[in-house]
């Protein structure tokens, strides 16, 4: 390195380097200058001011001399290597391997490069790369332990854990029998737990126990040792041993809920097991165990709550009530989300429904429990209130719930619990406006919880009411000098919400924002593991590495992330279906109907919102501008510049050049990632279609008929795409003619389409789906209006003569209760009123669902806060188009027009 | 009702999202990873019978300090399962692998002043004692207590970390474990301590919960064998 300078000038360079790794970029830089002022070609030195420059965040005149330093200086490495350093800083990681191979080719046993294009090869998942340059690694520098342990990962995550294992046994045989000092002992004991867990991949658990047992000693994470010796024991089929040991574990845990599992599983009684009911005595021998593991364990509250999953009946419901006394005398709030997943057990939520009568029952008339003579506090029977309330929410008997919830409410005002849980009933009932306003009351009543924050913006955006909800949010998120921390602070909820809420009504530009913010949130946690390449080598946290590894390579199957990446597809869908007009258009078809006066005042309110945007926008300049002459390194102040946006309402990504491209950069990381969803393929076939990939719409649609051939979308998709080749032009070229014969020949291979006519197959399968589901008779409906327009009245009436049987005893909803529910109403009101563009109908259908959901404000029901209003039917003014938008809603303009009107009303009434 | 367990990096994103729900501080996950990448052992969770996240605790050590100890990053429990001793179980899983894993002396933390229900539950429940305040901790500039509880050194009796686990683990030594015993466990645990000079380049990995980030660069070499 900087060899050919003379010695003053080459103390120089390794002052320049020093300055850069202890990040005195000033001083470096005055003696990069120093350098220059004699040799102004001298590469290196021209090289190493670039990278200093970049850390001072002069991004253009670092490349700038970093090329030209290596246009100087081509055969030297420390260039190449610089080059690749800058790549890497601006995360173009591909870039940076060349140029750290072509550092490589020069100087090829360079350590510092060889390590840092091992990092690299780690972070994209080069795997041979990796093993290689490990290789070469610990070839070099056998004596550094990293170097070992370094080749062991790489031959692991290359799928190699027999080598791994020899890697690491290796090196141990460098270690001396001592091993290790006090101060490794940590590092080392790792290092040991590793190496048996890669026994244990490679299929050898007998090795892996015996190595356990053998190194027991030098192992300090004892709890992590006793997991792995128990579940080793389980796979060995060593169960009275692994039995043992799992009670061990329950003395140390008796919350564990993996531990009764391995226990269970080591007694042949496995839950997951659990289809097998049929095995005799199994229910049985599960009572005896839980009796004796709540002598053992009278404290836990999983000994209690676990028997309630394989219990039945008369046993179930005693143990139910036996259960849950002690959390209604002390008021645990989460009572009934604990009991929750037992509704779904067949008659399980009727036996509740009895016992708990029989509770409030005997508490209203004799202040005690059934059959006891305890007499109970006066709060017992409030919590029994409050358990009935979410009882019946489930069971969507939204009368008596609220009937509850109320009584629970006038019983003890102050508890604020209770108007969370009546917020949900009422969203559930259709009311998010009142729900809302519901969750701000909660909130006024503690303002220093965050949770009650969290719960009414969530309710708030949910109510489309967002820029409340900012304003809520933000009593939080202020943080120092920040203006609004939840970016910054990946609150991915708040985003979906947010997004949810523009998507709603309409903004999809501020939609796409935010979803897409989400989006930006996953790269930089997939950013995040850079550091550990390094970092996890050397604090020997291995088995937490590799699952860190692995975790990043599933995590863009996150459902945050599916969402996001979904409804941003959508949002384009719409964005191309419905092209944005420019801004004066926008205002003008905005003010279009309006009086005058309304006009004037429209646009008074436009022109100050605008001057309030620009307001802020130079506030935040300024914030930032003393920001910048605040900090005193270069790097902060480039932060600071970079998080200015300058599209802070997703404007320019509304007006996307080809927003059917942009949707298919997201199509495929759901592709990738979440290829079991079926909602995956229906967007598959939504963008394809439109963009006349036939073939790719079709492999979707068979993607979507292996998943769920019955489902009402999967069945629309199917008419559409093949009505849709029906209506094509005579094919043109061979390929076209191709492409339709293997066609034709899927067609028939469908199902058990054979021959039939798209209408055949309507009928049959509206026929298979006849009286039972709603949703399947209005994807036959709208299909049979897609085929054949003119017989529109009978496909409306196949909707209309649909009826809502009431649900069966024995399931999670109450017996006689209606099967349809809420949002499967409002997707046939929809469908009626933009699909069939029936005003006629879709108001007929209004007031019966309006009957059916009286709380509902999309049906304006009688109890509903929109009651009375005029309901929103104008019709769209281009939905013809929108016949085929499955899932893509369509903006209802004057409902939520008349929603922001009501929602002034409510702030008046609530705000305290 | 709630199961209590070591968190692994599954587990990293629903944490993040139920600190986010009902705490001031917060962190990107980058900090997370830090975390678990660090000190696995001292990330604990509170899952519900739907498999959902409704409480952790987020701990680590200091590895500065001229004291080996540990400290407690962050702690929650949403509002929505409180009542139910969650803090206490997560507050105690993270203390006992403190001092088991890593040999820690004593644990700290802080708390905003005006927290009264924590307050209550570090000095009341857990034995905390308030060491010293830290004027305008928080972004807010409110302050903050300093609290530490200290452990008692486990040489004197194996296992007397605090009322739970005190009663759990030492009496009941299974067979299979083989060379059970106060005396082999005391002499293991007191070797644990880590050292304060060990890691030079550990240094740089400075994070602080405010910042949430860390700086993960290392210097030159590894720990050479």
């Amino acid at each position: 390195m900087g060899a050919s300078l003379p010695p003053k000038e080459a103390n120089l360079f390794k002052l320049i380097v020093k300055s850069y790794e202890t990040k005195q970029y000033k001083k470096g830089l005055k003696a990069a200058d120093a350098i220059l002022k004699k040799y102004p070609d001298h590469g290196e030195t021209l090289a190493m001011k670039g990278l200093t420059l970049n850390c001072m965040d002069r991004k253009t005149e670092a490349y700038d001399l970093v090329r030209k330093g290596l246009k100087n200086d081509l055969k030297s490495h420390v260039c190449w290597h610089v080059y690749g350093l800058l790549y890497r800083s601006d995360r173009e990681y591909r870039e940076a391997i060349k140029c750290y191979r072509n550092a490589l080719r020069i100087d090829p046993e360079n350590i510092q490069i060889l390590r840092d294009l091992s990092l690299l090869q780690a972070q994209m998942r080069d795997l041979v790369g990796f093993v290689e340059t490990r290789r070469q690694l610990l070839t070099l520098k056998p004596n550094h332990r990293n170097n070992w342990i370094g080749f062991a990962i790489a031959q692991h995550i290359n799928l190699n854990p027999e080598m791994a294992v020899q890697i690491l046994g290796a090196y141990e045989g460098t270690l001396e029998d001592s091993y290790p000092p006090d101060n490794e002992r940590y590092e080392h004991s790792e290092m040991l737990l590793y190496k048996v867990s890669l026994l244990d991949e490679s299929g050898s658990p007998e090795k892996a126990l015996e190595e356990l047992n053998k190194k027991e000693h030098k192992i300090v994470d004892k709890l992590g040792l006793k997991e792995q010796q128990a579940e080793l024991l389980l796979q060995l089929n060593r169960l009275e041993e692994a039995k043992e040991l799992y009670k061990d574990l329950l003395n140390i845990n008796p919350e564990n809920y993996g531990y009764y599992e391995g226990l269970q599983k080591s007694l042949g009684l496995s839950l997951r097991q659990a289809g097998t009911q049929s095995e005799d005595g199994r229910v049985e021998r599960l009572v005896e165990l839980y009796k004796e593991l709540a002598e053992l364990y009278p404290q836990s509250s999983a000994v209690k709550r676990i028997p309630l999953d394989f219990l039945e009946e008369g046993a179930f419901k005693f143990a139910v009530d036996v259960y849950v006394r002690p959390f209604l005398r002390k008021g645990v709030p989460s009572l009934f989300t604990d009991l929750r997943p037992l509704y779904k057990h067949p008659g399980k939520a009727d036996i509740i429904d009895e016992l708990l009568t029989q509770i409030e029952f005997s508490l209203r008339s004799t202040g005690t429990f059934p059959s006891s003579l305890e007499q109970e506090s006066p709060s017992t029977i409030l919590w029994v209130l409050f358990l009935l309330a979410q009882h019946f929410d489930q069971r969507r008997q939204f009368d008596i719930a609220l009937e509850k919830i109320n009584e629970a409410i006038r019983h003890t005002p102050t508890a604020i619990d209770l108007y969370l849980i009546k917020g949900r009933i009422m969203k559930h009932a259709g009311d998010a406006l009142v729900a809302s306003s519901l969750a701000d009351e909660a909130r006024s009543m503690d303002l220093s919880d965050r949770y009650l924050n969290s719960d009414c913006v969530k309710r708030m955006l949910q109510a489309d009411q967002v820029e409340l909800a900012e304003k809520t949010a933000l009593l939080f998120t202020k943080e120092g000098d920040q203006h609004n921390n939840l970016y910054d602070m990946q609150c991915i909820w708040y985003e979906l919400a947010s997004g949810d809420s523009h998507f709603r009504q309409g903004a999809l530009g501020k939609a796409l924002k935010k979803y897409l913010a989400v989006e930006k949130h996953y790269n930089d946690m997939v950013e995040d593991q850079f550091d550990f390449h390094t970092y996890c080598l050397r604090k020997m946290t291995l088995r937490a590495y590799v699952r860190m590894l692995r975790f990043q390579d599933h995590l863009h199957s996150h459902r945050f992330f599916h969402r996001a990446a979904a409804s941003a597809i959508r949002c384009y869908l719409q964005i191309y279906d419905f092209p944005p007009k420019a801004a004066a258009e926008e205002e003008e078809a905005a003010v279009a109907g309006l009086s005058t006066a309304e006009r004037k005042k429209y646009r008074q309110k436009l022109r100050k919102a605008e001057a309030r945007a620009r307001k802020e926008a130079e506030d935040k300049a300024k914030e930032e501008e003393t920001n910048v002459s605040q900090s005193k390194g270069g790097k902060k102040a480039g932060q600071a510049s970079k998080s200015v946006d300058d599209d802070p309402d997703g404007e320019k990504l509304l007006h996307a050049e080809d927003p059917l491209g942009e949707a298919v950069k997201y199509l495929k990381l759901l592709q990738a990632h979440s290829h079991e969803s079926l909602e995956t393929h229906l967007l598959a076939f939504e963008v394809y279609l439109r963009r006349q990939k036939i073939l790719l719409a079709f492999q979707a649609v068979k993607m979507q008929l292996q998943l769920d051939s019955d489902n009402p979308d999967v069945h629309r998709c199917v008419i559409r795409f093949f009505s849709t080749m029906d209506k094509l032009s005579a094919p043109e070229t061979s390929a076209d003619n191709l492409v339709r014969s293997v066609l034709t020949v899927e067609r028939s291979s469908l199902k058990n389409f054979g021959e039939k006519s798209l209408l055949e197959i309507n009928q049959s399968y509206l026929d298979v789906h006849h009286a039972e589901s709603l949703q399947h008779r209005v994807a036959a409906a709208e299909m049979l209006f897609l085929l054949e327009p003119g017989r529109k009245a009978e496909a409306v009436s196949i909707i209309e003569d649909s009826v809502n049987s009431p649900v069966s005893r024995g399931a999670a909803v109450a017996e006689g209760v209606g099967q349809w529910q809420l949002k499967d109403c409002i997707s046939v009101h929809k469908v009626l009123q933009y699909s069939f563009q029936d005003a006629d109908a879709a108001s007929r259908w209004r007031v019966r669902s309006a009957e059916l959901f009286p709380y509902s404000t999309y049906f304006h029901g009688v109890r509903s806060s929109t009651f009375g209003e005029a309901h929103g039917s104008r019709p769209m003014s281009n939905s013809s188009t929108t016949t085929i938008h499955q899932g893509a809603d369509v903006l209802d303009k004057s409902t939520s027009h008349s929603a922001n009107g009501l929602i002034n009303n409510l702030k008046g009434l609530q705000m305290k | 009702m709630v199961c209590i367990r070591q968190a692994t990096v599954d587990d990293l994103l629903a944490m993040q999202s139920c600190n986010l729900m009902c705490l001031p501080e917060n962190y990107q996950m980058k900090y997370y990873f830090y975390h678990i990448l660090s000190w696995p052992q001292l990330l604990y969770v509170a899952e519900d019978y739907n498999k959902k996240i409704v409480g952790y605790v987020l701990a680590k050590m200091e590895e500065e300090s001229t004291e080996c100890h540990g400290h407690i990053t962050s702690l929650a429990v949403l509002r929505t399962h409180r009542k139910l001793g969650l803090a206490t179980k997560l507050m105690t899983a993270a203390q006992t692998a403190m001092q088991e894993v890593f040999g820690a002396e004593y644990v700290s933390l802080h708390v905003r002043k005006s927290n009264r229900a924590a307050c209550h539950l570090y000095t009341e429940t857990l034995g905390y004692k308030i060491n010293d305040i830290e004027a305008k901790y928080y972004a807010d500039s409110e302050d903050a207590y300093d609290m530490r509880k200290t452990f008692r050194l486990k040489s004197e009796k194996a296992g007397s970390v605090d009322a739970k686990s005190d009663k759990a683990v030492p009496e009941k030594k299974s067979p299979s474990e083989g060379r059970g015993g106060v005396g082999k466990k005391g002499l293991d645990s007191s070797g644990i301590r880590r050292g304060r000079n060990d890691k030079a380049e550990v240094k740089t990995t400075a994070a602080t919960p405010e910042s949430g980030e860390h700086d993960g660069k290392e210097g030159k070499g590894g720990g050479g064998t």
